[in-house]
């Protein structure tokens, strides 16, 4: 078995202060990196946010996770990650996907063809940091004579954060890693589609795992716990439940009040059974045997958080500890 | 003199971010006022670049853009002022408007498909201005413009950066602006230079190149008002069909120079200067290639100790 390695997690919501901080504690530790994701509907850049994590942690590797070509000029996207390529050489991994099915909604951004859509992207980023010049008019992109001034000093890796069966095959096919979220059925199922696509003349696809995970410590851990759940469910698409195989009781009646977008009456209605099929929480011991778990089934990165719990640095260096001991 | 203009660089973002940085070191160390940092499609991300470079500067302001309000959303950009603001406090300008329209349909963003442009500019200016305000962001937004139509809406803004440094373009664009310089908003003028007391011809012929990408990017209204329409038209029929100007470049005339650049010898410097603030500029920027080097950055400080 390849052992994983560890990294932590935030989204480009966070505060500048917690991201120095948190970037900063990677620089310390034995984690392999950090990831950061972005909120679609939060005025916060991640691409800025990312250089600074890279600039903190200037020794780990960095990566977003994710951002949408549905929201973003691809040649924005091409520039902000050749961009990050430089600040961080080959530490720099650029993670696409379509996006927060919630987020799009409020954004009114329509999906169409999804396979199609990362499928091209990822086609026209690598031809673009190749150095050709594109002319290309098909149903996601209109280039012509595109070719980018800039020219990466190291490649930039592409990876998939896909949810259903059909992306998760091309996230085998075309991807140089994927990023995979939901409950543990439903990754075990996942990890198997992925490798199944994988061309045994391609380097092999990295597994990254990355479920909201916290250590729950207080009262108001676990609620925050049982409110992340429900966000969670409110955006995890029917195919992913059912190939999770859980039981779906309560499941639906967290989902129906999340449409809604009540959330407060959503989280009121999440158990513990439902906090563990969709989170990772609990304390520190029981947190990073669910991590060891997930390397059993494949995964090669575990992202640890957010929302860490009520003391993040206290839960970060406790975990990592955990995770070297075991 | 000295006191009524304030000085900034413009840096390229083609060149390695490395590089960027050294420069704009170099421009704060001078004494530089402000860094603009420009935005197209083919460069790297004007605001991670702003970024690199603020981290490593402390004083000097930093202006983003132009940034094409067509190639990026209202919120895009108003996230991107406002996590630079979070990150290093008060220290940036934004300029927004159209951008490139030849350099934009490159990358699929087709102006005429989208209507009045100077109202898509407005519009955005107020998206970007109350999420900013929302944010608890302080940034000043100058509008970039050329033509008539983009001068229209320029009260609407702090500040207007006009992409010519021509005293006759520019009290052209004065008068378009605000004819009875009434709430004049403040005016300041963004062009390729080269000011230079050990002329390169290399870096002078890039000061050609830099006048002809803005030069035919210019709306034919401002190119027929000032005789250039027509010697532009075989250069703009070879832009639309060639990826680069640098293929074409002779066949660009040498008065666009002129017209579109700040490139002169340093002793020169003082009168033109004199001449503008005369004209009611208060803000110049050296924009490309003057930051071509630290070397010419050096030459350019040597030449406002001149004008001071």
């Amino acid at each position: 078995m390849q052992r994983a390695v560890l990294d932590l997690g935030l989204t480009s919501r966070a505060p500048l202060g917690q991201i120095v901080r948190i970037a900063s504690l990677a620089q310390r530790s034995s984690v392999h990196g950090v990831w950061i994701g972005e909120d679609l509907g939060w005025s916060s850049d991640v691409f800025i946010k990312a250089g600074v994590i890279a600039m903190n942690a200037p020794s780990k590797n960095v990566g977003i996770g994710i951002t949408s070509p549905l929201v973003r000029n691809l040649s924005a996207i091409s520039g902000a990650a050749a961009t990050l390529s430089e600040l961080a050489p080959a530490r720099f991994r650029l993670g696409l996907g379509v996006g927060g099915l919630q987020d799009l909604a409020r954004l009114e951004i329509p999906v169409g063809n999804p396979v199609a859509l990362l499928s091209d992207s990822v086609d026209v980023l690598r031809r673009i940091w190749a150095g050709e010049t594109l002319t290309i008019k098909g149903e996601n992109f209109d280039l012509w004579q595109f070719a980018a001034r800039y020219r990466l000093g190291s490649r930039v890796p592409i990876y998939l954060g896909v949810r259903g069966p059909k992306l998760l095959r091309l996230a085998g096919r075309i991807g140089d890693g994927v990023i995979l979220s939901g409950p543990l059925g439903y990754l075990e199922k996942a990890m198997k589609i992925v490798r199944a696509q994988t061309n045994p003349s391609r380097s092999r696809v990295t597994t990254v795992v990355w479920v909201p995970t916290m250590i729950v410590r207080t009262r108001a851990d676990w609620k925050l716990a049982r409110s992340v759940a429900a966000t969670v469910i409110g955006d995890t698409p029917p195919e992913v439940l059912e190939m999770a195989d859980i039981s779906m009781d309560g499941v639906a009646q967290v989902q129906r009040k999340t449409k809604e977008g009540n959330y407060a009456a959503a989280s009121k209605l999440v158990t513990r059974r439902i906090v563990n099929n969709f989170t990772i929480s609990g304390d520190v011991r029981k947190v990073v045997q669910d991590f060891r778990l997930l390397e059993k089934l494949g995964a090669d990165e575990i992202v640890f958080g957010p929302p860490y719990g009520s003391s993040e640095i206290r839960s970060i260096q406790e975990v990592v500890r955990e995770w070297e001991r075991v | 003199m000295g006191t009524r203009l304030t000085f900034g660089l413009g840096v390229n973002v083609n060149e390695s971010l490395d590089s960027l940085v050294k420069k704009s070191v170099a421009a704060e160390d001078v004494g530089l006022k402000y860094l603009w940092i420009g935005d197209s499609p083919a460069q790297l991300y004007a605001p991670v670049a702003a970024s690199a470079i603020a981290s490593r500067t402390s004083r000097i302001r930093i202006g983003l853009g132009l940034m094409s309000v067509l190639l990026h959303s209202p919120r895009h950009i108003a996230a991107a002022m406002s996590t630079l603001f979070e990150a290093y406090g008060d220290r940036f300008d934004l300029c927004i408007g159209v951008g490139d329209l030849r350099q934009l349909k490159r990358v699929g963003v087709r102006a005429e498909m989208i209507g009045s442009l100077p109202s898509r500019v407005l519009e955005a200016k107020h998206l970007v201005e109350s999420n900013l305000t929302d944010l608890g962001a302080r940034v000043k937004i100058w509008l970039g413009a050329q033509g008539p139509r983009m001068l229209a809406i320029g009260k609407a803004f702090t500040g207007v950066l006009l992409n010519y440094s021509n005293p006759e373009m520019i009290r052209w664009a004065i008068s378009e602006l605000a004819p009875h310089r009434k709430d004049m908003p403040t005016i300041g003028a963004y062009s390729p230079s080269y000011v230079h007391i050990n002329p390169r011809l290399e870096v002078l012929q890039l000061a050609k190149l830099s006048s002809a990408v803005v030069a035919l990017g210019a709306p034919a209204a401002v190119l027929k008002r000032f005789g250039l329409y027509e010697k532009l038209r075989h250069p703009q029929e070879l832009a639309d069909k060639h990826p680069t100007i640098e293929t074409f470049l002779a066949e660009v005339p040498d008065e666009i120079v002129k017209h579109f650049s700040i490139t002169m010898k340093a002793e020169n410097l003082p009168s033109h200067l004199a001449e503008l603030s005369g004209l009611g500029v208060r803000h110049i920027v050296f924009g490309y290639p003057q930051g071509f080097s630290v070397e010419t950055v050096r030459e350019l400080a040597h030449a406002l100790n001149l004008a001071a």
